[in-house]
């Protein structure tokens, strides 16, 4: 039976029959209700269950290959769902520190990060191990409308020096911020093994001061400079390029920092940060690690599985296969997990 | 005042503590774990003062542009006889529904050196990002709609017929607008102002992206916590958290002073006949 507001009220003067939850005032009703609202919003915030969920705090530059690639892959392969987030491989150190998040599985830009942020007493012993998934390089990216685009294409094709086109005055080219991005202090580096590979040793002064405020921007703002035409080129892995559909130079694997093979010759150049710490050049390697804090363990042992052999995929997102070297306290390593690392990583 | 209020009013603020725990604990908790002499010797080193200094900076040249080119804005769209004025309106109210991160973006393609406006004036060796320009582009961008609103609110609320008056007693226009309309809608577009100042300080996503360099103090506190974590950026925060507590203070000292003890929102306070005399 349809009843408008006017019947109800009629109905409940009345007080007809069936009405009598209906005799508190319309007002209080609507106070009550309201009253209750905010006890009531929490529920439906507490739908989803938790215990299916993998949560992987990643560097920022695997955003792609993560949230197109593996992510998805995992959760049809296994069943669990997969919750990514992207940060600064910096950055994301810090929050875990500052327990302002707690990832299952965390995966880095640099094995540094993990030693020198999260290993070790003095850090909370909160990652105990690492293993390293795979390897990147430096490339030169640009923008292919950029009036200097017929230049760099000549590099591109290896029938231009690189570094005399970069060195074109008025040609903008843009990097990492050593400060709070790995990739930031690479290029340093990059640019001072390129001067002994090329034996020019004015290749590093086209960089200016390590800060060089006309250069250094976070990741994402450099990419969306270069992409937006707003810068001509700018220094990048090649895995975040590839996603990124930019034409390309491709460095020597003596520069580029991405061939495991010359770490020696690497390791030949260092960084000092503007907090004192020493860096020395070393190839640029992705490492997973399952922190002390991982709320879902059975999950993350699951994602860290899949991910050491995704080796596929990781190829088509355009890195480097490498030996899954095990780092860190190499008794930690979960059982399920020691079959698939090979043999043990040094700094 | 009714027998029914005191229940009201017990029910309203029993809601309203629910919003407080989001809105005030979190920075009750910033003092509550302060580490103050850590923090005051964090805000003396020289990248924090030059930090500081670019925000005041930039934030009082975006200020004077809001006053001296979005006040009068709000008064020609209050009264002029514009054609599409609707259209105009929904124009100035929409940067406030863009996000920061796309208004960078946006700024960035109009411009950055290769943009629409940047192209032109990066041939002549002027450039309007990564610099104090940039800076102050991205508050505009996020803070004037606040004070092109609030002085069109505050405007409008002023009776036409007291500016008929002056110009029947042969005021000029200009005249009515300084003498008559200004005055009233005051109230209202300082609060504005104060609004769109705080908005201004703290613009952080574009300005990360049109000028990420020279670091105003909320670029900084990003910096710092990337670099050294927490106890890197809360001095920052805490400083920015009491600047903004200052602008509000001395908005609340003006008022007062000039007559408008009530606090008045940024949608502008009918004023009274009494800021004639």
């Amino acid at each position: 039976m349809l009843r408008n507001y006017m019947d109800l009220r009629d109905a409940r003067e009345k007080g007809e029959p069936g009405m009598a939850l209906l005799t508190w005032p319309i007002k209080k009703i609507r106070i009550v209700g309201l009253t209750l609202l905010p006890f009531l919003l929490p529920v439906f915030a507490l739908g989803q269950s938790p215990d299916r969920n993998v949560s992987v705090l990643y560097a920022g530059s695997l955003a792609t290959v993560m949230e197109n690639g593996i992510g998805p892959a995992f959760a049809k392969a296994t069943g669990y769902t997969y919750q990514g987030e992207a940060q600064g491989s910096l950055g994301a150190a810090q929050l875990m520190r500052n327990r302002l998040r707690t990832p299952d599985v965390f995966v880095s830009a640099d094995p540094l990060v993990n030693t020198n942020l999260l290993m070790g007493p003095q850090n909370g012993n909160l990652v105990k191990w690492f293993v390293v998934v795979a390897s990147s390089q430096l490339v030169i990216a640009y923008n292919p409308r950029s009036r200097f685009a017929a230049k760099l294409d000549e590099a591109a094709a290896n029938k231009t020096p690189w570094y005399d086109v970069l060195a074109i005055p008025s040609l903008r080219f843009g990097r990492g911020d050593p400060t709070v991005d790995p990739k930031g202090y690479r290029t340093l580096l990059m640019f001072r093994l390129a001067a002994r590979h090329y034996h020019r040793e004015d290749i590093p002064k086209l960089l200016g001061e390590p800060l060089n405020p006309v250069q250094v921007f976070p990741e994402v703002v450099l990419l969306a400079r270069v992409e937006s035409g707003q810068f001509d080129a700018g220094i990048f892995y090649k895995h975040e390029i590839l996603a990124r559909h930019l034409p390309y130079i491709s460095l020597p694997p003596e520069v580029n920092l991405g061939d495991p093979r010359f770490s020696d010759l690497y390791a030949q150049e260092s960084y000092a940060t503007s907090s004192g710490q020493q860096i020395t050049g070393a190839p640029i390697l992705f490492t997973v690690t399952i922190p002390e804090s991982a709320r879902h363990r059975d999950a993350a042992l699951a994602f860290v599985r899949f991910l050491l052999t995704s080796g596929d995929l990781f190829r088509q997102f355009g890195f480097g296969e490498v030996e899954h070297r095990a780092g860190g306290d190499t008794t930690q390593i979960p059982t399920q997990l020691q079959s698939l690392t090979s043999g043990v990583f040094k700094l | 005042m009714s027998r029914h209020a005191k229940p009201t009013f017990l029910v309203f603020g029993f809601l309203g503590s629910f919003l407080l725990i989001d809105l005030v604990l979190p920075i009750a908790n910033l003092f509550f774990d302060a580490d103050w002499a850590s923090w005051i010797n964090a805000l003396k080193q020289p990248e924090a003062r030059q930090a500081l200094k670019i925000s005041i900076e930039s934030s009082a040249i975006s200020m004077a542009a809001m006053v001296l080119l979005g006040v009068p804005l709000g008064y020609l769209l209050a009264r002029a006889n514009l054609p599409l004025k609707r259209m105009w309106i929904s124009l100035v109210f929409l940067p406030m529904v863009v996000p920061d991160l796309a208004a960078g973006i946006l700024l960035l393609k109009t411009f950055g050196p290769y943009g629409i406006i940047g192209q032109p004036l990066d041939a002549r060796n002027i450039s309007l990002t990564n610099n104090l320009a940039g800076i102050v582009l991205a508050q505009l961008f996020v803070a004037a709609p606040f004070v092109i609103v609030s002085a069109l609110a505050g405007f409008s609320s002023v009776d036409p017929k007291l500016e008929l008056a002056a110009a029947t007693l042969g005021d000029s226009q200009w005249h009515i607008f300084r003498r008559v309309a200004l005055p009233l809608a005051w109230p209202g577009i300082a609060a504005g102002l104060t609004l769109a100042w705080i908005r201004a300080m703290g613009e952080f996503g574009s300005t990360l992206i049109v000028a990420y360099n020279p670091h105003s103090l909320p670029v900084y506190m990003w910096v710092k916590f990337e670099s050294d974590g927490l106890n890197g950026a809360l001095p920052a925060a805490f400083c920015l958290v009491v600047l903004a507590a200052c602008a509000v203070g001395a908005s609340m000292m003006l008022s007062r002073l000039t007559g408008f003890a009530d606090v008045v929102t940024p949608f502008g306070k009918a004023a009274t006949g009494e800021t004639l005399t």
